[in-house]
């Protein structure tokens, strides 16, 4: 059954592989910014260092990532995020207000119920996404009329620095830092906020407990009917050597039954232990899943003895994502950390032509074009 | 459960209900879900008891019951009068979540007030059931229920209720389930397959006659629901059908197990029923069963009375208590069983484990850094090969923790003791963990906390974004035995290098432990490391930390481990910092490949092409081409044959072996105890790059296979070559008719059974020698075999070369073997193996690390022209790896992994 309205994005993805774009963080990196460079004039008296604060680069170092933007774009990207990984109050309570526990206290859902409740960090968190969702926008915009091609926009949601399914208390496992609410109300704040800036989809990203992004699917659902606005939504996951979601260890299958309801436009794997472990989850997911598969790991693990602080160079990249893709497991690829836009210019190059997987309704043409395929050969 | 024939299940039907925990749950078609009933505080009032007196342990204990006993999902319901049933339902199923074998299966949030239902989704990680929802209030209020289900990504129950109350009869139920459907389908947009309609089991022979046919409806309905409302579920709550006989348990389990008979076979999918309840329908005595049946399917207006009747007979009788199990593990020794309950996570015998353990090694102490350790030591094995995940770590540490408490006031007694007598005693092991400046991430790090925290360590978080001064301050004030460092993104390794500076400018005296996602051991060593005199060492995951901690701050464990440590340490640095062999690029290296002219007479053409196969070639033959120096070698003996014959120490004992040699040697060709099979084959061929191409015939239009090979790299002075195998085939562009060979030879063939026929009667001695024996005829048959080669090759004929010279290998053309020096990859076996079909000529296999079986066996390829020579690849780099896995479609890992040896970077760093 096809919808009467296939969103541009998915008439890609039933011609070929869509490209999504390289790391934010780790290419910032390689700008050489200091403390100074991330203040501005608007947190010159900000308490703490916030130079591993990338998100706040949107609002002070804009041509910085625009110039991201457009680099990545030009390495034939067809997707590009947001810088917003970490622009929800939580996980920006983290730069801007003192950690209790460095005075004996503790972290628990009263203290971020103040999180949630600050009016400081409620107005930085909508600013960084709005305006981040501006220049995203703008870039897209631009690039894609300068190469008539079409370019979308994924405003990036992260998986922020609590976990909803995890005890840091040795005596009560039953313990929570924060409530299923508090996580709920920061990422609607968060998701409003790129809509307002203009994404064209949502990408909530690098899950490594369930059940956060859980809430985050939650927020966007209710946004979505507050608002009467809806946008595809892309999922991925970052999991371990056995497959499952690196904090809340749920596997695979387990994951996708999780937030198949939400009917998303693709769901994948990206960040993790790179490329090379993800193969058989890769595989797991593109046969349970009706929906179209992204895969953007990182470039390998990190190593801070080499160059480019992870293992992976852009033709090791461009070999990995062209195996999955002659394994017909994906339709969208790309990286995450320690990825340039040379490792994005290199994938997008071995992806060109590269027959994308077949999913949903067009799983019997499918089957049909193997079985040619093999008979060929033979 | 038995289940009917008629219960099989049309697929075309069938979208099965598809559930998640931390697990995935699928059903199958025709298989009866089963419902995990006992966590239910209304079901069970030992379960409400835990749950009043929030024994929560207790309660969570009742949860791995039902999942030991087989529930495939969890039906949790707080509903009493007593119980704040928002509150307990949380922290509950919070509880459950950190219970890694529980927190497998999907659960079903049972609640009849809403607000419980909403606070159970917002614990649920998987894809859980509500149960339930209904049209009890009104459709607004239902489709609002469905909406907010279906955004929380959860299957749910229907009851079969509107507003006019419970459907008792068919009629009735079919109508509300129906329109219920029709609202969830087409306005909601609920998935049809996750609707599970639970049409009302109620309760029959009450003695009113319009209860009789209560479970005939029930049956009927589930039967019409199933073929007219595609993909949903039936469900229902399986006790209710006998309440009447409360205090009869045979009468009641006789009557679920019949009534569910029935009703699977009519569709019901599942059912909530408490398991130990259930008889098996077919071992039901008769006359019970039918009795039961005529109340069920209300067969006879007076099968109630029947029923009641013959069930007073049956009172008291009681089934005795059926036994329980004693689960296999338990039969262990006690170290075995302290493994098992940290690897599964199970506390339920840690405390009675712990203490025999105790006693059996005398000291709290030894038990704490023997057996568990070990078992923690196998819990870091388990999650580093990615068959744990991290849920299950903290939960065996969790498992750790009951342990060193039990041991605890062992330890203080002893610490007393020691005190009393005037020895020095260490209090409990501080350390003070912080993520470093500049970094917001402390999951991971809050889990090494957690994990430490149970071994008994106490703890001082300092939490994120925490500046040196500040944590050196803090260690100072705690006298902290340790410092833990923590740090996910790549400025924090800097911070981590500075943390170490200051600790050695202020002069401490604690060891430092690093980690986090970017930090490695190598860079730990060879940056961090240097700047500290204390021992700075790095744990890769939390599974680790315990057994390191537990080496720093032991007393007597603490210098070996320190000293072991330090010689890894500068091992890794000296590997870091070693010159590496000046190398030239690949390209570089290809333009220096071996200098050939070719020619049409260097490259003679074979009297045929294609394989040939050689069985049961004759051992007699062989003979003559043994080499016998590697022989003396096997024995121990250096030396050269024949002249160490005459060796003036080893000569008698040499003499001696060469001798009982040859007389089993004798036995072995005149009784043909050893079978010698080959295959070879020659093929026109040409190089293309450093590969060479093997076609399937002279039109040289087809690719059989091809062979890849690899080039020396390392920069050699004057004009040496680099070169490759592939340089001595005539490239492509030559437009010369080149060929290759190539084969595999045994002569192992019963070795086998030989030496087990020797062992059996214990003579070693024999055995051993019929192995090296068996060797030296599978390389006199390579060289045998590579002289035919060479005359059916038409360029060996003229040779006419000694046994000496062949030995020394004075003839044209080489046979190197993949695994080998000129090409160390030992995959390139498998290419021969499929070219040759090895196995099938000859019986010869490869193992998964391409070792050849049996073991006297030889294969390699034939190269013929004159130039050809041996070499040895020596050292190579990223370059040629790279292209390299590019040629042979093999990852860059699994190349670095099979040519670690040739490597000219540590692949690791």
């Amino acid at each position: 059954m096809k919808k009467a309205h296939q969103h541009p994005l998915e008439k890609i993805l039933d011609n070929r592989i869509a490209i999504i774009d390289g790391a934010m963080g780790t290419t910032i990196r390689t700008y050489g910014m200091k403390e100074l460079d991330i203040r501005g004039l608007r947190f010159k008296d900000a308490p703490k260092s916030l130079l591993n604060d990338g998100d706040l680069f949107s609002l002070t170092k804009a041509e910085m990532i625009g110039d991201i933007h457009r680099r990545f774009l030009e390495a034939g990207a067809d997707i590009i995020e947001t810088n917003t990984f970490g622009a929800t109050s939580i996980a920006q309570s983290e730069f801007f207000v003192e950690d209790p526990r460095e005075h004996g206290g503790r972290k628990d859902p009263e203290f971020y119920q103040k999180i949630i409740d600050d009016t400081f960090l409620s107005e930085l968190t909508w600013d960084i996404n709005e305006q981040s969702a501006q220049l995203c926008r703008e870039w897209a915009d631009r690039v894609a009329n300068a190469t008539s091609r079409a370019r979308f926009v994924a405003g990036a949601i992260g998986p922020l620095t609590v976990s909803l399914s995890n005890s840091p208390d040795a005596d009560d496992p039953g313990f929570r830092v924060v409530s299923f609410d508090q996580v709920r109300t920061a990422y609607a704040l968060q998701v409003r906020a790129l809509i307002a800036g203009g994404v064209d989809v949502l990408l909530v990203e690098t899950v490594f407990d369930s059940l956060n992004a859980k809430a985050a699917l939650v927020a966007i659902r209710e946004v979505f009917e507050r608002d009467g606005k809806e946008l595809p939504i892309m999922i991925s996951a970052a999991v371990g050597r056995g497959g499952e979601t690196m904090i809340s260890g749920q596997t695979t299958e387990a994951f996708w039954n999780a937030v198949r309801h939400v009917k998303p436009l693709s769901v994948g794997l990206n960040c993790s232990l790179g490329p090379e472990p993800m193969y058989p989850f890769l595989e797991e997911l593109s046969q349970k899943a009706d929906v179209a598969i992204s895969c953007y790991p990182n470039a390998g693990l990190p190593n801070p003895l080499s160059e480019t602080g992870f293992d992976l160079q852009p033709q090791d990249m461009a070999r990995y994502l062209g195996d999955f893709a002659r394994g017909g497991l994906i339709n969208i690829a790309g990286g995450c950390c320690g990825n340039t836009p040379e490792h994005i210019a290199a994938i997008a190059k071995a992806l060109e032509g590269a027959a994308p997987r077949r999913f949903g309704n067009r799983l019997n043409e499918v089957s049909f074009a193997r079985q040619g395929e093999i008979e060929s050969r033979v | 459960m038995s289940v009917p024939e008629s219960a099989i299940v049309d697929p075309s039907r069938f979208s099965p209900l598809r559930l998640s925990g931390s697990q995935p749950f699928t059903q199958q078609p025709g298989v009866y879900i089963l419902i995990g009933e006992r966590t239910n505080v209304a079901g069970s009032p030992r379960f409400a008891n835990f749950i009043k007196q929030g024994k929560y342990e207790e309660a969570v204990s009742v949860a791995r019951q039902q999942i030991e006993n087989g529930a495939n999902v969890l039906d949790v319901c707080m509903d009493e009068g007593m119980i704040d049933g928002v509150t307990a339902m949380t922290r509950f199923l919070q509880l459950l979540a950190s219970e890694p074998e529980v927190a497998k299966v999907p659960v079903m949030v049972d609640s009849s007030k809403w607000e419980v239902i909403e606070a159970g989704l917002k614990c649920l990680q998987g894809k859980g059931i509500v149960n339930s929802i209904s049209l009890k209030e009104g459709e607004e209020q239902f489709r609002h229920h469905a909406a907010t289900i279906l955004k929380y990504g959860a299957a749910t129950v229907v009851m079969a209720f509107d507003e006019q109350g419970q459907a008792a009869n068919y009629e009735d139920k079919i109508r509300v389930c129906e329109r219920a459907y029709r609202i969830l389908v087409d306005q909601v947009g609920f998935p049809p397959e996750d609707i599970i309609f639970d049409p009302n089991i109620l309760t029959v022979a009450t003695g009113m006659e319009e209860h009789n046919n209560y479970a005939v409806d029930y049956i009927n309905a589930t039967r019409w629901i199933k073929a007219n409302l595609p993909f949903a579920k039936v469900s229902g709550g399986v006790s209710n059908i006998s309440f009447s006989f409360r205090g009869n348990n045979i009468v009641r389990e006789a009557i679920h197990s019949a009534f569910l008979y029935h009703a699977i076979a009519a569709g019901m999918d599942m059912g909530i029923v408490n398991a130990g309840m259930l008889e098996v329908y077919e071992e039901i005595e008769p006359e019970l069963k039918v009795l039961v049946e005529d109340v069920l399917l209300n067969r006879r207006s007076d099968a109630t009375e029947r029923l009641v009747d013959y069930g007073e007979t049956l009172k008291g009788a009681g089934k005795a208590a059926t036994e329980k199990k004693t689960e296999e593990w338990r039969n262990g020794t006690v170290e075995e069983r302290l493994a098992h309950a940290l690897v599964k996570g199970i506390d339920t015998y840690i405390e009675a484990d712990t203490e025999e353990a105790r006693v059996k090694l005398g000291r709290p102490l030894s038990v704490i850094e023997g057996p568990l350790m070990a078992g923690m030591g196998i819990v870091g094995d388990l999650f580093g090969a990615g068959k744990m995940f991290l849920p299950q770590v903290v939960k065996s540490a969790r498992v750790m923790k009951k342990a060193v408490a039990h041991l605890t006031p062992y330890m203080e007694a002893e610490k007393e003791a020691r005190a009393a007598a005037g020895e020095s005693v260490k209090a409990q092991g501080k350390i003070v963990l912080a993520t470093v400046k500049g970094d917001v991430h402390d999951i991971g790090k809050n889990i090494v906390g957690v994990v430490l925290a149970c071994n008994n360590y106490e703890v001082i978080d300092m939490g994120v974004m925490v500046p040196c001064e500040k944590i050196l301050e803090r260690a100072k004030a705690v006298n902290a035995d340790l410092i833990g460092l923590s740090g996910l993104i790549t400025p924090s390794l800097d911070e981590m290098v500075h943390v170490a500076r200051e600790l050695e400018r202020q002069g401490f005296k604690l060891p430092l432990l690093i980690g986090g996602a970017t930090t490695s051991r190598t860079h730990t060593a060879v940056k961090i490391a240097p700047h500290y005199s204390e021992p700075v060492v790095h744990i890769v995951d939390a599974s680790r930390a315990v057994p390191v901690t537990t080496s720093l701050l032991s007393g007597n464990g603490k210098s070996a481990f320190v000293a072991q440590h330090r010689a890894d340490y500068e091992a890794l640095r000296r590997a870091h910092s070693a010159p590496k062999l000046s190398v030239v690029s690949l390209a570089e290296a290809r333009k220096r490949r071996t200098p050939i002219q070719w020619r049409v007479e260097d490259l003679p053409q074979p009297t045929f092409t294609g394989v040939r196969a050689l069985h049961n070639f004759p051992l007699v033959t062989l003979r003559d081409f043994i080499d016998w120096t590697p022989f003396f070698h096997a024995w121990g003996l250096k030396g050269v044959y024949p002249r160490i014959l005459e060796h003036q120490e080893q000569g008698a004992q040499a003499r001696q072996i060469f001798k009982e040699g040859n007389a089993l040697l004798d036995i072995i060709v005149e009784k043909n105890l050893l079978v010698a099979r080959g295959v070879y084959g020659l093929f026109p061929a040409n190089a293309m790059g450093d590969d060479v191409e093997l076609y399937t015939g002279d039109k040289r239009d087809k690719i059989l296979e091809r062979f890849h090979f690899l080039r020396q790299q390392s920069n050699k002075e004057g004009s040496e070559p680099c070169r490759s195998l592939a340089d001595f085939i005539a490239p492509r562009e030559t437009g010369l008719a080149d060929h290759i060979g190539g084969f595999a030879v045994t002569s192992g063939i019963g070795l086998k059974e030989l030496c087990e026929s020797y062992r059996a009667r214990h003579d070693d001695y024999n055995a051993i020698m019929a192995e090296a024996l068996a060797d030296r005829l599978a390389e006199a048959f390579a060289e045998c075999l590579h002289k035919c080669v060479r005359n059916e090759w038409g360029y060996g004929s003229a040779e006419n070369l000694s046994s000496v010279d062949l030995i020394q290998e004075k003839y044209r053309g080489i046979r190197p073997a993949a695994g080998y020096p000129a090409c160390p990859d030992h995959t390139e076996k498998g290419i021969l193996w499929r070219l040759l079909d090895v196995e099938a000529n000859t019986g010869i296999q490869i193992t998964e690390s391409f070792a050849m079986w049996p073991g006297s066996s030889v294969s390699g390829l034939y190269f013929a022209h004159p130039e050809s020579r041996y070499f040895s690849l020596g050292k190579i780099d990223r370059d040629q790896v790279a292209d390299y896995s590019n040629r042979k479609g093999m990852s860059i890992g699994e190349v670095e992994r099979w040519l670690g040896q040739n490597l000219n970077y540590d692949p690791a760093a």
